[in-house]
Formats: structure tokens, sequence, C-alpha cells
């Protein structure tokens, strides 16, 4: 029993050694180049400019690192949270960041920059030029406040990607005017594309840093520390040197930073909680229109799709049956994100939707599938008896089924009908991976920038409420009036 | 003097079983002519064959327009009573909406169930519904109405109303075929009655003479369950 206990504290102690010795560091890899990106030639070991400082973070401090994959836009919650210990893949300098976690001292400046297609290079060269158009970037970035301060001043329509890929591939097909990203990320974009121009000038200028929980400052100081001395004896230029994205704006960064001795950073001109509320509830009833809007287009066009697949299953040939039985089946059976996907960017080559378009689409089609199989067991449900009291009557089939089988089928469809409705209201949330920003995806960009999900997340829910109770109500009510006997 | 209906040797197999074994039976204008056998003795699918809800393996049957009376009633669920009984000839017949409406509230007057028409289905009573799908059926004018066990969810007192009103129409010149289990019923309103065992005729003839003094086993057997039933 004794020896028991002794083995458990041990191993206890054992496992805690190695969670010191080990400093997991977190970071984007999905389309992460030059940050944080999967080896080409071996997908298991990671490269980038971003793992190289990880690496010399905890070779500095004695430990091993040890990557951990988060999403971008989730990165400051995670810290937060203590995932990982530090977190860095392109992550800006913000006040908010700043406010709600432990920011080391920036480690590279970079510009925001404006690409655009080469021959629009003339016509667009700032955004001022680009009054009524789309202008992407990826969402929760200095970029995407610079375009929201655009669309009051400019009348731009700013569209926010949750990766950076994507905006400049839109941009080539047409779906947006201009891309707004710093320097790195659109070199890299030129590099993989033709076709494209990017404007030298800066329309702002921000910086990388580290973030790590807000209570571990201890860990912030000395990281710090480390970067200050890359900067001195230049092992961050060899780094960037090596990914081709050393430049001089980062010569004076490091004058300007390795010389000072505290974080000056800290809580400077952060605006207030309430400042930051009243700029995005604006935003975020606009955001829960468009998830409305959606949700009711999407579901008008399942309905009727729904519709005619189930009276083409009950009264269609066996041909017609088979091949919307696999209609169905695909649609329920896939997941409606990968058919999102597939109707906006894998479709983009023939037929080149609207991102509004393509989500009211995508989704139509798949609710259609659920909604027909509702339709279906409830045209299957009316009694027999209704349809030969009808046939002795004289009534044709189609009659039968337009004046009798399908009013009553309706009736029948209602309560699980209006489930899936709401469902759908909460399902258009997908949508935002088609840039749509709708009420999560406003909800998400506000915590973001407010480093706090609390006020955020009370009104979203609440918004979601106000658009789904009534509707459950209604529903409620016109089945009472409706209420079918239990035949 | 045409016959409303002529059945000859009508033959019905579902399976292994044979439900109709060579069934000939016959309707005039004026008749109203009962049905009357234990269950599964076939009256009901005879109903059925007749109304074209089922098709004889062989045999035939010579029926104009039917009218059929369900022993469920089948009324449109999502249907006022008024609204049931307008339904087949606005779009069936297409006649006029005021027509049909006018065609309508008389038969539910006549029936005696008008103040019931703007009432639906589930609101009605058990003899409520059944008026108004008589009243249904009637709307468009069938000759022939076949009622499926017409009494089976009646109180004595509207047996008789529904008797009678029966009889109105048989002398309006309709014939009436109904199956049936309660012998009183068929001896105060039938005309003729036609009993039936495992899918044959066994024994026709006036309502009275037939269940007083019954010449077949079968019809004793019957009348005995009925009112071993009745007590």
């Amino acid at each position: 029993m004794r020896t028991f206990a002794i083995a458990a504290v041990w191993l206890v102690a054992g496992l805690a050694s190695a969670a010191a010795q080990t400093l997991r560091w977190g970071g984007d890899a999905e389309g992460g180049a030059p940050f944080v990106e999967a080896d080409p030639r071996d997908p298991t070991k990671l490269v980038g400019f971003d793992v190289e400082i990880a690496e010399l973070i905890a070779r500095k401090l004695g430990r091993t690192p040890q990557f951990l994959q988060v999403q971008f836009a989730s990165l400051d919650q995670s810290a937060k949270r203590g995932d990982f210990d530090i977190g860095l893949s392109g992550v800006e300098d913000i006040p908010a960041r700043r406010q709600s976690l432990a920011a080391s001292v920036p480690y590279y400046e970079f510009r925001e920059v404006l690409t655009v297609r080469d021959g629009d290079r003339h016509r667009f060269r700032s955004l001022a030029d680009l009054t009524g158009r789309r202008v992407a970037t990826l969402g929760g970035t200095i970029a995407y406040d610079l375009l929201l301060e655009a669309q009051q001043t400019h009348g731009i329509t700013a569209v926010s990607y949750d990766d950076d890929v994507h905006p400049y591939s839109d941009l080539a097909l047409g779906r947006v005017d201009g891309v707004v990203l710093d320097h790195v990320l659109a070199e890299r974009a030129m590099r993989r594309r033709t076709g494209l121009f990017t404007h030298p000038d800066a329309l702002a200028v921000g910086a990388y840093i580290i973030i790590t929980a807000p209570e571990n400052t201890a860990l912030r100081d000395q990281v710090d520390h480390i970067l200050r001395e890359a900067m001195r004896d230049g092992t961050l230029e060899t780094i960037f040197r090596k990914w081709h994205v050393w430049n001089d704006d980062q010569r004076r960064l490091y004058d300007r930073v390795a010389n000072q001795t505290v974080n000056s950073g800290d809580a400077a001109d952060v605006p207030t909680t309430a400042e930051m509320a009243a700029r995005y509830v604006p935003s975020l009833f606009r955001a829960a229109g468009i998830t409305l809007v959606l949700s009711i287009a999407a579901m008008a066009l399942a309905v009727a799709l729904g519709m005619s697949i189930a009276i083409g299953r009950v009264y269609g040939d066996p041909v017609t049956r088979l091949v919307l039985t696999v209609y169905v089946e695909v649609m329920r059976g896939t997941p409606v994100l990968l058919q999102l996907f597939v109707i906006y960017y894998g479709l983009a080559s023939v037929i080149r939707l609207p991102a509004f378009v393509a989500a009211l689409v995508g989704l139509g089609l798949n609710y259609a599938a659920y909604e027909s199989e509702i339709y279906r067991s409830a045209l299957e449900a009316v009694p027999r008896g209704q349809l030969e009291a009808a046939r002795i009557l004289g009534f044709t089939r189609m009659q039968a089924l337009r004046l009798i089988r399908a009013p009553q089928a309706f009736r029948l469809a209602l309560a699980p009908m209006t489930n899936d409705f709401v469902a759908l209201l909460k399902d258009s949330s997908l949508v935002s991976m088609l840039t749509v920003v709708e009420l999560t995806k406003q909800t998400q960009i506000f915590a973001t920038n407010l480093g706090s999900w609390v006020i955020p997340g009370i009104l979203c829910a609440l918004l979601y409420l106000v658009m789904s109770l009534p509707l459950g109500y209604l529903a409620r009510r016109l089945e009472r009036r409706w209420r079918m006997p239990s035949v | 003097m045409t016959r409303a209906l002529e059945i000859r040797h009508l033959r019905l197999r579902r399976g292994d079983r044979e439900i109709l074994r060579g069934v000939s039976l016959h309707a005039d204008p004026g008749e109203v002519v009962a049905l009357m056998g234990l269950s599964g003795s076939g009256k009901t699918t005879i109903l059925r064959v007749i109304a074209g809800l089922e098709t004889a393996d062989c045999g035939e049957v010579n029926a104009g327009k039917v009218g059929m009376v369900f022993q469920f009633h089948y009324l449109f669920e999502h249907l006022s009573a008024l609204d049931n009984v307008m339904l087949a000839p606005i779009e069936v017949q297409k006649v006029a909406v005021h027509e049909a409406r006018q065609r309508a509230e008389s038969l539910l007057e006549q029936l005696g169930v008008s103040h019931r028409a703007s009432a639906l289905p589930r609101e009605l009573s058990g003899g409520e519904a059944q008026r108004v799908a008589i009243a249904r059926a009637l709307a468009v004018d069938p000759p022939l109405l076949l009622l499926d066990e017409p009494t089976a969810s009646l109180d004595p007192a509207r047996r008789n109303d529904l008797g009678d009103a029966l009889a109105t129409l048989a002398k309006s010149g309709r014939s009436l075929v109904m199956t049936s289990h309660d012998d009183e019923f068929v001896r105060d309103f039938a005309t003729r009655v036609v009993v039936l065992a495992n899918g044959e005729v066994v024994e026709e003839g006036d309502p009275h003479q037939v269940l007083t003094a019954p010449r077949h086993a079968s019809t004793r057997e019957l009348l005995q369950v009925e009112r071993a039933g009745k007590r």
C-alpha cells in the first residue's frame, strides 16, 4: 500500500516535470505559410518563421516545443483558457488583445496593403476608389476593422473570410474587387497566382506579437527578454531573411523595441466595453436580419422542393422514386458544410454564385431532403379511407392529392416543419464559411475584438430566441386550430 | 325498369382465402337491400367491389354512379360539414359554387343537420357525422347508395330516424344496399335481405320471412350470435 502511494507520487511528479519541460505553443497551420505550415516535403513537420521563433523561445527556456493546432479566430480564447503556453501565428497587436491577455513586445511590423486584379490597378488605387464594391479580408483582424471604417467613410462592403487564401481566389474570380491584408500574406498570394496587383502604399501599420494567458505575465516577461535579445543579436533577422520577409521596417522596429525596458503596450488607448458595444450592436442587429432573411428564403426553397420530392416519391414511377431517394440519402448522409463548400467553391469554375445565393441554395437543397421525408410520411399518414371516399366521389388521383391528401398532410407536417425551421435558423451560422456575416459570425468578430464572449454571447442568444420563439408560438396555435383526430 | 345494380358470379381471392365464391345479387330502384352475415362472410367486400375499390377475380358488376357511406364515415377532416358536401359537385361535376352551396344546404336540411353546417368532422357526434356523410354521397346524385354498417354507431332513437331517412330515399327512386348486423333494423326498414356465409349467398327474401323463419343453418346461427350479442 505504502509502496503504491510512493509510486503514485513519483508518477504525478514525473508527469508534472514532463509538462514543465515542454513548451506548448498554439498556432493555425491551415494555409499558414510563411507563418506556420506543414512542410510540403514532410507534412508531419511544421515550417515557417513563427515555428522557428517558437523553437527559439523553447530552446532559450530549456524546454521542448510542442505544437497545438488552434483555429486562427480562436487563438485568444484558447490562450485565455490556458490550452497552450504561448500563441503565435501572425497574431496582431491590437488594444483589446493587450487588455484581455498578456502580450509580448511586437516582433514583426507589417503594412496593410490593397490588392486588386491586374486590370483594375489604375482604376482601384485606394479604398476610396472602391465605393459600392466588395472588399475582402480575414475576419477579426486590423484589416477588418479598417474595412468596417471604410464601409462608413467610403461606402464599400466589407467581406470577412475565415482564412487568408480564399479572399485572393475570390478576387481572381471576381466575387470581390479588392483584398486588404498584411503585406506578408499579399506577397504570398502574388507568388501563388498571377493576374493580381498589390499597391505598395500602406493603408495602416501593425505588428505581430506573442500571447500568453493573462495571468502568465512571468512567462510573457521571459518571452520579451528573449525577443529583445534575438533582435539585438540578429537571430530574428536571420529567421526573417530565410523566409524572405525581412525589410527595413523591422530594423526600425527593433531599434525602438530592443532599447525599451518595459513592455509599453499594456492597456494603452483601449476603448471601453460600452464604446465597443455601441460600435458593434447595430452590426449585430443587421447580422440578425441577414440570418432571418436567409433562413426564411432557404426554408421557402426547402418547402417547395421538399413537397415536390415527397410527391414524386409517393406517386412517381420506379425510376423517379429511385433518383429522388438517392438525392435524399446523399443530402442527409453528407455534412451540410461540405455541400456549402462544393456549391460555393467547388462549382465556382462552372457557375459563380454570389455568397448569399450560394448559402441560400445550399441550405435550401439540404433542408429540402429533410422536409421531403416529413411530407412523405405525412402523405402516407393520411388515412386510406379519406382517399377511398374521394375516389368514389369521382376525384382523380391528382385532385384527391391537391384537395384532400396534401392539405391534411400539411397539417400533420406543421410541427416537425417548425422544428426544422428553428434548426435551420441555427444551421444558417454555417454559411459564415462562405463569407456571409450572419449573427453568429458577427458575434464572433465582436467577441474577438472585445476580448470577451459574455456580452456578445448573451446578445446573440437573445436575438436567436427573439427570432425562434414567436415562430414556435405561432406553430402551436395553428396546430391547435387544425388539430387532426388520431385515426 | 332498368336495374340499379346487377352482379353475377363474383369471385375474389386474397392469398389462400376465397372471400367471395360466386355471389350474384341485384337491386332495383326503390329497394332497400340488406346484406347480412357473420364477420368474414364477405358483405363489406361486396360493397367495396361494387364501389370500385376492389377488383373481383371474375364475375360481372353492372352499376351506374355509386355513392357510399362508410362505417367510419371518412369525412374530409380538414373541411367543414358544408364543404364536405360541396367539394365533389364543384370539383368533379363543375357545378357553380352558389348552386352547389344551395344543394348542399338543402341536403343537410333534409337530413336534419343544417345547424352543424360549419362544424368540422371531429366536432360532430357519430349520428351527425353519418348524416353529413349521406349528404356528401347524395350530392353527386347517384342512383345507387351503399351503406356499410349504418347503425353501428347509433343509439335506438337515432336508428329509427336513419331508417325513416333511408325509406324516404328509396321512395324517391334510389336503390339502397347496406350491410348490417342489426336484424331488428333490417326487419323494420329493408325491403329484401340477402344472407351470406363463407362468401356465398345462402338465403334471400322478405326480411320478415327470412328472419322470423330462417331456412338455412347459417341464418339461424347468425341470428343466435346477433341476439346473444345484444343481451
